[in-house]
């Protein structure tokens, strides 16, 4: 009966950016001497490390410094897009100001004011993370009132989110 | 419930409180993150298991001195000032509410606690390096960073304060006097994530980060520790720390870590008479 040696080898190293590549080689052997398993072993260790150290070399892309932060480019995904530039106020906040609003009739004017107040900028003029602290204002301005349920859990949080 | 260190046929429900795996690889937080690195089991038992355990002292009064600090920065936008006596009036109302649900652990000391904590806040007043009139950027807000292109949970953390110009602020309560360079190392996670937050959501880098150290020693203190934008390597150790705590969550991995830290660990008892633990 034919005694079968499987290796293999994988290594996994680390690269600028975030970022790191693998790669993994396996061979699978007729041992013709079993009495040689710790000789046989070494020998396909070595070959196999250097078919996989040979290859690692060729690193292929590596990003560049920032890649994937500050929106460059590389696709968040979140359904979350900000309309004012990439950290600009979301839809999702807008729409969430907009839903304090109606459901209290609150002054539009009066919200613009308090956003010009605290960041120099009407609402839309907003980044992400101005526009979290404008609804935090707001759900303090318009608390929860006996039965309608306008608290925080009622509305969906909305942080500056990317 | 019995957890082994390896834990490879033990599937661990959310117990009263507690959260899933899923949930918690879902996002999180710099300070979840340190948790989970300075000891899995001591994770384990809060998160997982969600075990209740009193508020510390120290962490009830870092809480009052944060709303009061909460409620200083937000009165700039107003351009209102406070006056002590106002601010005093804050810092007590937040002291009763925080432990409504919460209870503290006193051990006969509340009023000298109450006082040490107030006591830090007269100094922060009187020695901040921040003007009645300067405008913050952003005051305790709550921010996140979808982090799903790089394969990790998404990050997120509540920013204590913004400075004009982009210099985060985190305040801190301690007892004891910080030393810079430890600081800088200690906080290292969390400065970061603050810095990632902040770039994600306002399209810039901060210019700095400021721990303003509120120190509760005999005669209180204030310690400013002023650091330098997040780096590229900070940046990339932080990933993997995340990477690191997905991989060991999924695996379920809560092996203990005996250390010193251990004599501040609210699940002392439960860690060292081996409950959780085969």
């Amino acid at each position: 009966m034919a005694v079968k040696l499987i290796a293999n080898y994988a290594k996994r190293l680390g690269l600028p950016g975030y970022s790191s590549h693998q790669f993994s080689v396996s061979v699978e052997t007729e041992l013709h001497d079993v009495t040689d398993i710790a000789g046989e072993s070494q020998r396909l260790y070595e070959s196999l490390q250097k078919a996989v150290d040979d290859q690692m070399q060729q690193t292929g892309f590596v990003p560049p410094d920032g890649y994937g932060m500050n929106g460059n480019g590389n696709g968040h995904g979140n359904g979350n897009r900000p309309q004012n530039g990439d950290a600009g106020i979301s839809e999702k906040q807008l729409d969430l100001i907009s839903r304090i609003v109606r459901e209290n009739n609150a002054n539009k004017a009066e919200i613009e004011n308090m956003a010009v107040q605290m960041f120099g900028g009407g609402v839309r003029t907003l980044n992400r993370m101005q526009a979290s602290n404008l609804i935090d204002e707001l759900f303090e301005k318009y608390p929860r009132r006996n039965g309608n349920g306008n608290d925080r859990s009622t509305y969906q949080r909305q942080p500056a989110r990317a | 419930m019995n957890v082994s260190p390896t834990n490879e046929t033990i599937t661990v429900p959310p117990g009263d409180g507690g959260r899933s795996i899923d949930d918690l690889i879902a996002s999180v937080s710099a300070s979840r993150l340190t948790a989970f690195l300075q000891c899995r089991l001591r994770f384990y038992f809060r998160y997982l298991l969600g075990l209740a355990k009193p508020k510390s002292p120290a962490l009830h009064v870092g809480s009052s001195v944060h709303a009061v600090l909460k409620y200083w920065n937000r009165s700039r936008w107003r351009s209102e000032e406070p006056g002590l006596r106002q601010l005093h009036d804050i810092y007590s109302q937040s002291w009763a509410r925080e432990q409504e649900g919460e209870p503290v652990q006193w051990e006969g000391e509340e009023d000298e606690e109450k006082k040490a904590g107030w006591r830090l806040l007269e100094t922060y007043f009187r020695e901040s390096p921040i003007k009645p009139d300067e405008k913050p950027e952003a005051v305790e807000v709550t921010v996140e960073a979808n982090l799903a292109s790089h394969g990790l949970p998404r990050l997120v953390g509540i920013i204590d304060l913004v400075r004009p110009g982009g210099r985060i602020v985190d305040f801190k309560t301690t007892g004891k006097t910080p030393d810079p360079e430890q600081v800088a190392h200690l906080t290292d996670f969390q400065t970061t994530g603050y810095a990632i937050l902040y770039r994600e959501a306002v399209g810039k880098t901060e210019s700095a980060i400021e721990l303003h150290h509120l120190v509760k020693t005999k005669n209180p203190k204030l310690v400013v520790t002023a650091l330098g934008p997040a780096t590229e390597t900070q940046q990339t150790r932080l990933f993997r720390a995340m990477e690191s705590y997905v991989a060991g969550l999924r695996r379920q991995d809560w092996v203990p870590s005996p250390g010193l830290q251990c004599a501040s660990c609210e699940f002392f008892a439960e860690c060292r008479h081996g409950r959780g633990i085969n």
